[in-house]
């Protein structure tokens, strides 16, 4: 199965099944029928969908996205202000309103969210990685404690409770990546596994400048 | 058991980069300590600069301070790290340049808008300032911390990284192989595991902080977005708690490595070494609640974790740090300069200023310490004459002109004036504590005024000697960029 997925032509076809299952009536309306579930599983699986599906694409081309769009740093920046936009209150509603914002909704997701935080990730060296990640999750918590302390109903389409539940949500959600985020720091070996630590200390770079040691 | 024999690294010269860090740190160190000083005028009733300013001060103080010992930590870190993994001088860089708008943020928020809520911006004062100051103010104040915190974030995944790179996860970089299964003696050198366990608690501590500053700016201008009180404290003092213990576990890595080359015994990372760094790394970050003590509102076994984590966090690296030190030092003929002087009573200043806290993280005893000038005197002794000493140890270390240098005799005068001052001043500040005086009044009670004046002339001393040393720092900063033999080889060496 996993090994058929990495195939693109599998792949594909895969993400299209889930995609037109995200968008046919049962399954659409039963996830918009909560917060929780329209704001934590359909938008974020959307944004998945165009993740995966770019990283299906061949390197090459990619890479030629990548360029055209000037770098990762756009693509991030593309990416904060798409995904923000899905999350205020007022878009939900809106989605939920009109079949013309619910339709945007399904297109952007995918193609400005997915595509290009799958195409930023690839350049994004590890900082540029653990940064987005601490910001997303200390946001995610904010976001979670913002729906929670609302003191007002803030979508039309939701009660206060649903409100409630779907901050909770996020701020568990948020601790769990962190939990997670960390704990893939500690496991893996992406460096040098075969090197033992001992041997690698004992050279230190050499110095860059000129006067050696023998200086005095 | 693993054998560890001593394995000669040449001393190098600083990068540009750590140099401005020290410099920075240097200047703003004298400035706050000045308004140290003022302070305590003020309550020694000697000058009169008002409550408002005093309140200024004290916040300016606060968040320089803690700012400047977390940026004079992090250049000893990224120095000798520097020598094991591979770091990245543009991201060093790029934190000291985030760290210097904050401030700018900070000063103009207390000097120019009067904000002056501490640095802990406890909530919910900033926001209730009773029109002391604006909203716009406090929000400054909060950005210019947000700012700062952005710059560590990445200077810690910049470690993060370069750790995972060489030592392929932070367990092994913390030595778990050779803590939990069999020592070879090939666990990661002491500045490695120290820089692994300041990075993982540091990262934790600055998403927390940043969360509730978000929160908190939000709440700020939309006050209907309600935050509960006492989940702010908490947040608040598990960050603050952990960045300003995060300040010496840095600093501390100057004594792993300088005191070494000085008796060219090894610093060994052995199995007690690496359990108690492990250790503190969770304890660290569950001790904050000895902050809360005084709060019933807070779960009781909150209260009870804080209390006996408390007790125990005092102990593994502290004694573990001095039991070592004694063992590269004893018999071994060491010759005391400037350098291995300042760094070695900084170990004994560190223990001293823990014992207080220790006392006061008993709960019985909070109730009646906690908000006298005893915590004043707990912390200012392990800052001060652990942490900045071990910076000033630092500093020596790099200016050495040669490693048979000897120390003109102002320098040897200023040490020990500068111990005599800091003890008469820590000591003013633990014994105003024992006599009930509260920490944080402008104004105080005619009989406490007294130890405020002994107080005083003891800053002024402290303020003398820290001059001494900073200013030889800079005479000689231009040495301290090459590479050459710094510490003096010990006499059981040489002969
Ligand atoms: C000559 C040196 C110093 C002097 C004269 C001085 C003086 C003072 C005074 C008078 C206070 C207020 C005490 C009160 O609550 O009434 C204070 C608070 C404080 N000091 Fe210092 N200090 C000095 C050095 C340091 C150093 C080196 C550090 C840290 C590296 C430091 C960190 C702090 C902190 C964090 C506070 C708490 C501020 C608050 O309560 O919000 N101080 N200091
Ligand atoms: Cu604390």
């Amino acid at each position: 199965m996993i090994a058929a997925l990495a195939r693109p032509q599998v792949g594909f076809r895969v993400l299209g099944a889930l995609y037109l299952l995200l968008a046919a009536p049962p399954l659409r309306t039963s996830l918009e029928a909560t917060m929780s579930g329209h704001m934590l599983v359909q938008i974020p699986l959307l944004a998945a969908i165009g993740f995966v599906a770019c990283r299906l694409l061949p390197v090459a081309r990619q890479e030629r996205l990548l360029d055209a769009g000037g770098g990762a740093v756009p693509y991030v920046v593309l990416v904060v202000f798409a995904s923000t936009w899905w999350m205020l209150p007022r878009a939900l509603d809106d989605a939920l309103a009109s079949p013309l914002v619910e339709a945007a909704k399904f297109i952007s997701l995918p193609l400005l969210v997915g595509l290009p935080l799958a195409l930023a990730w690839r350049r994004l060296g590890p900082i540029g990685r653990g940064f987005v990640w601490t910001n997303f999750i200390s946001m995610l918590a904010v976001l979670g404690w913002l729906y929670i302390a609302a003191p007002v109903r803030v979508c039309n389409s939701y009660l206060v409770d649903q409100q409630e539940s779907a901050g909770w949500l996020m701020v568990k959600l948020a601790l769990l990546l962190f939990a997670g985020w960390l704990a893939s720091l500690f496991v893996g070996g992406g460096g040098n596994p075969a090197l033992s630590t001992a041997e690698q200390v004992a050279p230190p770079p050499a110095p860059s400048r000129d006067c050696g040691p023998e200086r005095n | 058991m693993a054998t560890y024999t001593y394995e000669h690294i040449p001393d190098q010269g600083a990068k540009a980069g750590v140099l401005a860090y020290l410099a920075t740190s240097a200047v703003v160190l004298l400035l706050m300590m000045v308004f140290g000083l003022l302070m305590r005028l003020e309550q020694a009733q000697w000058i009169s600069i008002g409550a408002i300013r005093f309140y200024e001060l004290m916040t300016l103080h606060g968040a320089g301070m803690v700012g400047i010992a977390a940026i004079a930590g992090a250049s000893i870190m990224w120095h000798f790290l520097r020598q094991y993994v591979d770091l990245s001088s543009r991201i060093f860089v790029a934190n000291l340049v985030l760290f210097l708008v904050g401030v700018v943020m900070i000063l103009g928020s207390v000097l120019l808008g009067h904000f002056h809520g501490a640095w802990t911006f406890l909530y919910p004062l900033p926001g209730k300032s009773m029109g002391l100051w604006s909203p716009g103010a406090a929000a400054l104040f909060m950005g210019g911390l947000l700012v700062i915190g952005v710059g560590f974030l990445l200077l810690h995944l910049d470690i993060a990284r370069a750790l995972v790179a060489r030592y392929g996860n932070f367990s092994r970089a913390l030595g778990w192989p050779q803590l939990f299964g069999h020592d070879d003696g090939k666990a990661p050198p002491p500045t490695v595991v120290a820089s692994a366990m300041v990075t993982v608690v540091n990262v934790i501590g600055l998403v927390v902080g940043a969360s509730i500053l978000a929160m908190m700016l939000v709440n700020l201008y939309v006050p209907e977005f309600d935050i509960d009180p006492l989940l702010a404290k908490g947040m608040i003092y598990f960050f603050g708690h952990i960045f300003i213990n995060a300040t010496i576990y840095m600093a501390v890595i100057g004594v792993y490595e300088i005191l070494p080359r000085y008796t060219q015994r090894p610093w060994k990372s052995n199995k007690v070494f690496l359990a108690s760094w492990t250790a503190s790394t969770l304890m660290v970050m569950f001790i904050f609640p000895h902050h809360l003590l005084m709060d019933f509102a807070f779960p009781k076994w909150m209260l009870i974790m804080g209390h006996i984590i408390g007790y125990l966090n005092t102990v593994p690296i502290l004694v573990v740090t001095g039991y070592g030190a004694l063992m590269i030092v004893y018999r071994s003929g060491i010759r005391w300069d400037m350098g291995s002087k300042l760094l070695f009573l900084s170990l004994f200043g560190w223990a001293a200023g823990a014992m207080p806290a220790f006392i006061d993280g008993t709960i019985t005893v909070n109730y009646v310490m906690h908000n006298t000038l005893w915590v004043p005197g707990h912390f200012h002794t392990y800052l001060l004459l652990g942490m900045v000493t071990m910076v000033f140890g630092f500093m020596y270390y790099l200016g050495k002109p040669s490693h048979e240098h000897d120390d003109h005799l102002i320098d040897r005068i200023a040490f020990w004036l500068f111990t005599s001052s800091v003890l008469g001043f820590t000591m003013s500040f633990l014994y105003s504590g024992k006599e009930s005086v509260a920490r944080r009044y402008a104004a105080h009670l005619p009989e406490w005024v007294p130890y405020d004046r002994i107080a005083s002339v003891f800053a002024v001393l402290v303020i003398a000697s820290a001059l001494v040393f900073i200013g030889r720092f800079f005479a000689r900063i231009g040495l301290a960029r090459h590479d050459y033999q710094r510490a003096p080889v010990a006499r059981s060496v040489a002969a």
